[in-house]
């Protein structure tokens, strides 16, 4: 097999981002307190998401706002399967069809849970990638809403607001990495592969690439599915590090902030995902410490609850009036440094 | 006999106010192609504003309600103004994401100035009274819902028939390029887009307050997100499709309040948005979207 330019670019950046990402690992591991440990891992869960989203939004320029539904799935199903039944029939004693019955080990649940958020991905992306671009946006957002009502209503089986509860945890911070690395290389091969160029062209010139041969639709379809893999392996990783989840972290505020985090970096590249979810990770923690009123040069500053919101939509806004591509725009990292032909 | 006439009043006043916010997104769309997520926190802007002129200046409901309009229009007016000139003429998707981030801005600093929690508003109760008509006990807000939208339509339609500005802005949903060249200010097309949406979303917000009686930071997003999803249901941009789109999704609201069990009420929403989602298996771009080519208009 051999490879295209691009191809052959696309390895070489992706071999950077994962030095970036293994040594981001390292340095955390070696020097962080616990505290700091959790934040980096939930970093590295915010980043898969976050490239999970890029392969859809950057490939097709669709805006997706129910991506935090399917990471929620995904830490559902994988939870549901991997919790010991001991412990399921004191966290969901009248669980229907017998759901409180059984437990599979870490690596079956995973795949399961890959495969039942894969199908719903599907059903539900048969209806999104036929729409134009408004009407698609819309209907995620409705995709959102009925996914976490559900998580709400059936507290017999997700426990609602409530939390879930005796997940083994199985999942370390070498864990997170390595897949984040895989994660990289994959989300950055679906781009320069033939389909991600397909794509990509259908995003610039629909009524032209279809002229060119393009299944748009089918593309779109497959992106989509692809990109709803990769936010469940978020999902379940964020459960089976975490031991416990709840309704609550897969809804609005988290759609916000993922997707500032991709718009601020970039949509259309995987460097843009990376460099956006560490940049907006950064700068978070900030704001959050600055939140609590601390004391500042001798001054002390009050507590404003609410200024994280402000400052991530603040970033969206800035983002979208000052550079709408975003800090990466086009450029992939390799791009900095070969030179321009 | 009387319990079906009640139901059917029931989805008309649904649809009514679904229409009237699914009006203000459209007509906002149609001219400048912006999918206005901030609609929601217009309305919150109104409800405060009630609160603030309740609690401050007069216990008069005819002024609280014109203040509370009048806020709402000012508000879209300096949305557009602050948020949305700087990408007027970028794509769509750039658009929407912006007034994300203006939703996301706004709303945080409901919670940071005012409070998290729901400030309640006493004075529109008197508009939720029950009365009599030919037998059948309704709502008397149902009334004044149903004639507002009529007379709103109506208004509506005499302004974009009638006017030049209205055929205007009937122009600029064809082809903006075209009404900039015969001499009409851009500015004054949006900014005139804005106001009709934030009147809108203020005649809304005194429903919505009056039923509900109490305002918090996401006062106005459900509602939206179902004069959204009118929206696309009718075809985004399309005027007659938004109030058919408002008035399908009352309809269908109503129909599952009736016929789903007690226990599945927290499910009504997913139930109405998954119906919603069939007609669009019909037809993808909404029931009255313009048979427009795809690349026309470059």
């Amino acid at each position: 097999m051999t490879l295209t330019r691009g191809q052959k670019r696309g390895v070489a950046g992706a071999c950077i981002l994962a030095l970036i990402l293994i040594s981001i690992g390292v340095m955390a591991s070696l020097f962080a307190s616990n505290y700091q440990l959790r934040l980096v891992y939930s970093t590295f869960v915010n980043l898969i998401v976050v490239l999970g989203l890029q392969v859809f939004m950057g490939n097709s320029r669709l805006t997706n706002l129910s991506h935090s539904a399917f990471m929620g799935i995904g830490a559902y199903a994988a939870a549901i399967c991997v919790t010991p039944v001991a412990m399921k029939q004191i966290a969901l004693p009248d669980a229907p069809w017998g759901l409180n019955a059984f437990a599979l080990d870490p690596i079956t649940s995973a795949l399961l849970a890959l495969v039942i958020t894969g199908v719903i991905a599907f059903l539900v992306g048969i209806f999104i990638v036929r729409m134009t671009g408004t009407g698609a946006t819309i209907a995620t957002l409705a995709v959102l809403v009925i996914v976490h009502s559900i998580f709400l209503y059936r507290t017999d089986i997700f426990k609602g607001n409530q939390a879930f509860f005796g997940i083994p945890q199985v999942f370390s911070l070498t864990s997170i990495v390595i897949l984040a690395v895989v994660v990289v290389f994959i989300s950055r091969g679906f781009r320069e592969s033939a389909w991600g160029v397909m794509l990509r062209a259908s995003a610039d010139d629909e009524t032209g690439a279809a002229a060119m041969g393009v299944n748009v639709t089918r593309l779109r379809l497959i992106a989509w599915v692809l990109s709803s893999l990769i936010i469940a392996c978020a999902g379940i990783s964020y459960a089976f590090f975490l031991g416990t989840i709840s309704a609550r972290p897969f809804y609005f505020n988290h759609v916000f902030l993922t997707l500032a985090m991709l718009i601020f970096g970039g949509m259309r590249t995987v460097t843009g995902a990376v460099l956006g979810t560490f940049a907006i990770s950064f700068g978070l923690e900030v704001v959050r410490w600055l939140e609590t009123g601390p004391v500042v040069v001798g001054i002390d500053l009050p507590e404003v609850l609410g200024l994280s919101g402000v400052m991530l939509g603040l970033v969206i806004v800035l983002t979208m009036a000052m550079r709408p591509v975003g800090v990466m725009g086009d450029r992939e990292i390799e791009e900095l440094f070969i030179r321009k032909r | 006999m009387e319990y079906a006439a009640q139901q059917i009043i029931n989805a008309l006043s649904f649809g009514a106010e679904y229409a009237l916010l699914a009006l203000g997104l459209a007509i906002v769309f149609s001219v400048m192609g912006l999918v206005n997520f901030a609609h929601g926190e217009v309305i919150a802007v109104g409800g405060y504003t009630m609160v603030a002129f309740a609690a401050l200046v007069t216990a008069n409901p005819l002024i609280i309600i014109i203040g509370a309009v009048a806020a709402t229009a000012l508000t879209s007016v300096a949305l557009e103004r602050v948020a949305f000139r700087p990408v007027r003429y970028a794509d769509p998707t750039t658009g929407l994401l912006t007034a994300f981030g203006v939703s996301i801005v706004l709303q945080n600093l409901f919670l940071l100035f005012i409070s998290p929690r729901p400030i309640a508003v006493t004075s529109l109760y008197f508009l939720d009274a029950p009365v009599m008509v030919l037998g059948v006990q309704i709502s008397s807000l149902q009334i004044f819902e149903s004639i507002t939208t009529v007379v709103v339509i109506i208004g509506l339609v005499l302004f974009l028939q009638r006017t030049t500005l209205g055929l205007a802005m009937r122009a600029a949903s064809l082809d903006f390029e075209m009404v900039r060249l015969t001499g009409i200010r851009a500015n004054r097309v949006f900014a005139l887009a804005f106001l009709i949406s934030g009147l809108l979303a203020g005649l809304a917000c005194i429903f919505i307050m009056a039923r509900r009686g109490s305002v918090d930071p996401h006062f106005g997003f459900n509602p939206v997100l179902k004069a959204f999803v009118a929206c696309v249901v009718g075809g985004f941009g399309s005027l007659p499709g938004a109030v058919l789109g408002g008035f399908l999704l009352g309809a269908v609201e109503v129909a599952m309040l009736v016929l789903l069990p007690q226990e599945y009420g927290g499910l009504k929403d997913a139930f109405v948005f998954g119906i919603i989602a069939l007609v669009l298996v019909w037809r993808p771009d909404g029931i009255l979207s313009p048979a427009r080519e795809k690349g026309d208009k470059l």
